[in-house]
């Protein structure tokens, strides 16, 4: 008997993916800094925005506190999916190791899917501690959104992954010094999806852009929920498309990126 | 038999040729030194080996394996470590290792990284961040990795560049040791003449790109009329040829 599973096998594959889990779990309890900040700025940020939202209501200016901070604890999942996936590959450059990972018998979508779980993860936890923040100061409760909550919070995180898997694949593709493309990806996706606002309020051009963002579904499709409407189904089957090709796009885009990285010589510099 | 079969590699980076129809073998047991100047092609040649890099064409088989198309198989059985490689800064030796045990899909995991800590003597390191260890513990650490799997075909880019003379010493002592006594095979680039003469049983020396010399320490030394194989490095470095 080898000392290890075949290569090929189920068991040997799992055995890959927790491997990438425990990594990501052991670097995130040896870094405490990042553990701050994975809470730090959506805490800052609901805070901030559920202060808005006081102001505003004590100012009698018609606005559903439950709206900004519905919207504010939705959107930071894009923002965590995102950035959690890019910043774990990311150590993994910094510290010099994306090649030890390379040269191992861990696949592309083995090392991905590993991220992703423990992604998942730290979503949980970080969406558990700003639910129950916003429920302690504002009393707004997360379950206020009702059942609409589960597709809702997969379509975003699902969003996010796709970003975060782009992200990736630009530096693979362009290299160490396009790494702030980690950092403001979803950012740059927020004006279009409808957070605070309706796409209606946005330009023409601005408008269609919104339209092929799966954010913006899910966010008029809250603004609908809190309101009294009802989930719009339809919203959900869009967003849902729309994530499926975003999804499709960053995995051709990623397998492109390690093909010309490694036609390049590029891959070869990350070791150095 | 070969465990590792390179055909007519040859990889163009813009208007440079790095590698320019490099071929060789590797049989199971043997340690053969891949030689060479600083931008000879030797990394590209190992980094090709490994997948990092694709060739513009050529073959490497591994283990029987085509690596491009069966590249997972061929990685389980070998190992890879250079001395420009790290291992993640924030986690401690131990998790390192416990983390690569799962990546080669080991199927005892803890008793396989006891007995790496024991034999690279890193117990007391284990609970140490990577970070704080010094530059010969830090290579210890990445030859525990590259170990883990009990590889087949162990290929080692300069494994004691940047060691005092004392620990590059006892890991090659250990090394040789670890060759004879598990008949892996090993492939190791180095420009310390002395390691190649004491690790290796046959050398390939690149120069632009193309293997220009090939045979034992001895076997060159008389080739080219010199005493030892550093003598036979700035020859073919300089450009020389044999006798």
């Amino acid at each position: 008997m080898t000392i290890a599973y075949d290569v090929t096998s189920g068991a040997a594959r799992r055995s890959r993916v927790v491997g990438i889990v425990r990594r990501d779990f052991y670097a995130l309890r040896g870094n405490g800094g990042r553990l701050l900040e994975i809470f730090f700025w959506p805490v800052l940020e609901l805070v901030i925005w559920g202060f808005v939202s006081v102001f505003l209501r004590a100012n009698n200016v018609p606005i559903a506190v439950s709206m900004l901070l519905g919207a504010v604890l939705l959107w930071q999942v894009v923002g965590r999916a995102q950035g959690e996936l890019a910043a774990m590959f990311l150590h993994d450059v910094w510290s010099r190791n994306l090649l030890n990972v390379f040269v191992s018998p861990t696949s592309l979508a083995e090392f991905l899917t590993g991220h992703v779980i423990f992604g998942a993860g730290l979503i949980a936890l970080s969406t558990g501690v700003m639910s129950g923040l916003a429920l302690l100061l504002y009393g707004f409760g997360i379950t206020t959104i009702g059942p609409a909550l589960v597709p809702y919070l997969t379509l975003l995180v699902v969003m996010g992954w796709g970003l975060g898997v782009v992200s990736i694949a630009v530096v693979i593709r362009f290299g160490e010094s396009t790494q702030s493309v980690a950092w403001v990806l979803s950012a740059a996706f927020q004006p279009f999806a409808a957070v605070f606002y309706p796409v209606g309020v946005l330009p023409p051009v601005a408008q269609a852009i919104a339209h092929a963002v799966p954010a913006s579904y899910v966010f008029e499709g809250l603004r609908g929920v809190l309101d009294g409407r009802g989930i719009d189904w339809s919203g959900v089957a869009m967003a849902a498309l729309l994530d499926l090709i975003l999804v499709a796009g960053a995995l051709a885009f990623i397998a492109h990126a390690l093909r010309h990285a490694r036609r390049t010589g590029r891959l070869s510099k990350f070791g150095e | 038999m070969n465990v590792l079969t390179v055909t007519g590699l040859r990889k163009r980076f813009g208007s440079v040729v790095a590698v320019d129809g490099v071929s060789f073998s590797v049989g199971a047991g043997e340690v053969v030194g891949l030689l060479g100047p600083n931008g000879a092609g030797k990394t590209t040649t190992l980094h090709m080996v490994f997948g990092l890099t694709t060739p513009d064409s050529g073959t490497v088989e591994m283990f029987g394996h085509d690596m491009a198309h069966e590249r997972s198989r061929a990685l389980a059985r070998a190992n890879f470590a250079a001395s420009y490689l790290h291992l993640p800064h924030m986690l401690r030796v131990g998790e390192i290792l416990t983390v690569y045990a799962q990546l080669y899909a080991l199927r005892r995991p803890a008793a396989r990284v006891a007995e790496m800590l024991e034999l690279l003597e890193l117990g007391p390191l284990r609970r140490q961040p990577f970070s704080r260890l010094s530059s010969g513990q830090q290579t210890r650490v990445l030859l525990a990795k590259a170990l883990l799997n009990d590889p087949g075909l162990l290929v080692l880019d300069e494994p004691t560049a940047n060691l005092d003379p004392d620990i590059a010493d006892r890991i090659r002592g250990l090394l040789v040791e670890q060759a004879a006594t598990s008949g892996r095979a090993m492939l190791i680039t180095s420009h310390n003449m002395r390691e190649v003469e004491r690790m290796c049983h046959r050398v390939h020396f690149v120069s632009g790109g193309r293997i220009v010399a090939t045979g034992s320490a001895d076997e060159l030394a008389g080739a080219y009329g010199v005493d030892d194989l550093e003598a036979v490095f700035l020859a073919v470095a300089r450009g020389g040829v044999p006798t």
